[in-house]
């Protein structure tokens, strides 16, 4: 029995030594924003695979690439602007075609530092050739289909010189095109390639201390003083009921990542704790600081989109109520980080990273964490919030500080009208506004089941305070009556 | 202490211009009452930072520490009374500093008397309801500004227009007592280093 003991011990022991068996480190922490303002730690809902670089693929490296863009047959498209060639490969990393160019009336033609590339449904590639001042649309198999060029408007400038950065199409063809020195918003193009006018304008906003400063200042100062424009789009997409996702680069703006309906206006929820921005929380001086520059962005599904922060190398996932469902990356060299990211895909399950500083595209592979979330993210998102609950629960399972999975479980209780239960979980969530709705049930139900008794209660205590006071009165007038018969 | 002494501060808060004025010169209110009701007010804070509901506590949990809130009650309490002590016997002010401390310290009981409760009913608020949360919130504190008010006026024999310029004084006196203390203390800490200095050097050197 005791060597037993011992044996068990040192097996113990030896167990514990051992290193526990992870997946492989990622160079990164991943977090997201509690209700507190703090960012709290969260498993990596993603892990590097590997980076795929030009030599990779058998050809000469890439040179300054500046947009990816993966078709829905798969298919993935490397804009390599620095060699002016489009690579094309499938979804397992094998090249299928490179195309450098196009015939244009029976004469040659090639890109010039181009910014953006789209690929449509029906397979025809749309590139923002920007130097060029046009966009090029090519079909399938690389033939000149249609090109968007000198747009003509009484509303452009006589000088107006078109320069293309990042464009999106939508299912009637329709092209949202982000150009550079435009700062009216996106501009749309119909499937003619005709200038329709602008979408999304920023609106300026004015800080207390600018409008301070344009005050105290004369008038000569004034002229010499910086212009108040609205910022640039920094890129766009495009999800599947036509809404276009667009990013901007604006310090001073909690709204740098807008949804644009067919009319242009932001329609974007945002019901998070905090602005849908990127970092919430950074340094205001010195190293590192200021808030995340959006320069990217990626529809993925189930009302999620992922945006990319080139400032500091990171990817935010919001889900379709504007909620932050987790951060991570950073800037360095190892793989999983990046020199300077330019654009996000998602391939399959996987997330795609185009850097332009290291020439190469990071591989992201989801976890277990990374893919429940989105797995219930996308239940919840198209309904089957019962569905949802099981896969919450392994979430929170794996981390139990995830506010969204409260909140998700809490809101399928409510709908099952099990409001108690669904209390607490709004109370983990620190969700107020459901907690609240959770409460008034609750408290109704427990009223309707006790009305009985509280009733009988109540009328008790009426009964016994009036029986209290007539006593005391009686009592009163007795002794008074006695005072006066003395 | 009587029965009386403890129903004193009710009287007090209904009828605050015979109550104060019986407290100054009938002698009719208690210091240790007042200290009673400053500690009840302690637990006040304690309590609704902890157990107010939901919806309208926002308080960090990890931050909540009943230590920090009975500093945060007491000493702005004292603070107070010192200043005004220290103005209004600048400013020919009649009170004398026990007067100054009772008078505080029964006006504070509105505040005590509305929140307790307060914190429990808050437990059985909706988000609609909590609108009532707060407006009998503030309504312990008019009563509770309006107490203090009549308090300081019938203490030192002030006209209205006196007592609040006193009042506004006080606030200032508040400010600057903390920024001496934190002075004083600085300065305490820098002499106390000082000297540890001095001494190390003696013993290295020796």
């Amino acid at each position: 029995m005791k060597k037993w003991l011992i044996l068990m011990t040192a097996a113990v022991i030896v167990a514990a030594s051992l290193p526990l068996h992870a997946a492989a480190e990622a160079p990164y922490e991943a977090y997201t924003y509690n209700y507190y303002r703090d960012s709290v730690p969260l498993p990596e809902p993603f892990l590097p695979e590997r980076a795929v670089s030009g030599e990779d693929l058998g050809l000469d490296a890439f040179k300054s690439p500046n947009d990816l863009f993966v078709d829905k047959n798969g298919d993935i498209y490397i804009l390599d602007s620095g060699s002016s060639r489009i690579v094309v490969t499938d979804g397992n990393w094998k090249l299928k075609r490179v195309v450098d160019g196009f015939q244009q009336n029976g004469a040659p033609s090639s890109f010039a530092n181009p910014g953006g590339i789209f690929v449509h449904d029906n397979g025809d590639m749309y590139i923002a050739d920007t130097d060029n001042s046009r966009i090029v649309v090519l079909d399938g198999s690389g033939e000149l289909k249609s090109m968007i060029e000198n747009p003509q408007s009484d509303i452009l400038p006589a000088n107006f010189k078109f320069a293309p950065v990042k464009l999106t199409v939508d299912g009637a063809g329709r092209v949202f095109v982000v150009a550079r020195g435009v700062y009216e918003g996106l501009m749309q193009f119909d499937e003619t390639g005709v200038f329709m006018g602008y979408v999304g304008t920023i609106s300026v906003t004015q800080t207390f201390s600018d409008k301070l400063w344009r005050r105290l200042a004369t008038k000569a100062q004034r002229q010499t003083m910086q212009l108040f424009i609205p910022t640039e789009f920094s890129s766009v997409d495009i999800d599947h009921k036509g809404f276009v996702y667009a990013t901007s680069v604006d310090p001073t703006s909690d709204t740098t990542i807008k949804r644009l309906n067919p009319s242009g206006q932001d329609v974007l929820k945002r019901f998070g704790y905090f602005p849908v921005r990127g970092d919430v929380r950074y340094r205001q001086f010195g190293n590192n600081a200021g808030p995340s520059r959006l320069t990217d962005i990626k529809v993925i599904g189930g009302g999620m989109y992922t945006a990319l922060d080139s400032f500091r190398g990171r990817l935010f996932t919001y889900n379709d109520e504007g909620e932050l469902l987790y951060a991570f990356g950073g800037k360095g060299t190892q793989l999983g980080v990046f020199n300077t990211p330019v654009a996000v895909e998602m391939a399959g399950d996987k997330l795609l990273v185009l850097d332009r500083g290291k020439n190469n595209v990071v591989v992201f592979k989801p976890t277990l964490f990374g893919s429940s979330v989105h797995k219930a993210t996308t239940l919840r998102y198209d309904g089957n919030d019962t569905e949802a609950v099981a896969i919450w629960r392994d979430v929170l399972r794996m981390n139990s500080n995830y506010d969204i999975a409260y909140l998700g479980i809490g809101k399928s209780l409510l709908m099952e009208q099990r409001n108690k239960e669904a209390m607490e979980y709004f109370e983990l969530g620190m969700q107020r506004k459901y907690y609240s709705i959770a409460f008034k049930r609750y408290r109704r139900e427990v009223l309707q089941e006790h009305f009985g008794g509280i009733m009988t209660g109540a009328l008790t205590l009426v009964l016994a305070f009036v029986a209290y006071r007539l006593t005391r009165k009686w009592r009163r007038r007795a002794s008074k009556h006695e005072a006066g018969a003395l | 202490m009587k029965l009386e002494h403890y129903k004193y501060p009710f009287h007090v808060i209904l009828h605050p211009f015979d109550g104060f004025w019986d407290m100054k010169y009938e002698g009719k209110g208690k210091v240790r009452i007042a200290l009673i009701i400053v500690a009840m007010m302690v637990l006040n804070v304690v309590l609704q930072r902890q157990f107010a509901g939901f919806l309208v506590n926002f308080n960090d949990p990890r931050l909540l520490n009943s230590l920090d809130d009975i500093q945060y009650t007491v000493l702005p309490f004292l603070l107070f009374c010192i200043a005004n002590w220290a103005i209004t016997t600048l400013m020919e002010g009649e009170g004398k500093f026990s007067e100054i401390v009772m008078a505080t310290g029964y006006a504070l009981l509105p505040l005590v008397l509305i929140n307790l409760p307060l914190t429990y009913i808050s437990r059985f608020m909706t988000m609609e309801e909590t609108a009532f949360y707060y407006l009998f919130n503030a309504l312990g504190v008019l009563w509770f500004l309006y107490l203090l008010f009549v308090g300081v006026m019938t203490v030192h024999q002030y006209t209205p227009f006196k007592t609040i310029m006193t009042l506004l004084l006080t606030v200032i006196a508040m400010g600057v007592v903390v920024f001496l203390g934190t002075l004083l203390f600085s300065m305490a800490v820098q002499m106390y280093y000082f000297v540890v200095d001095i001494y190390r050097e003696l013993i290295f050197r020796m």
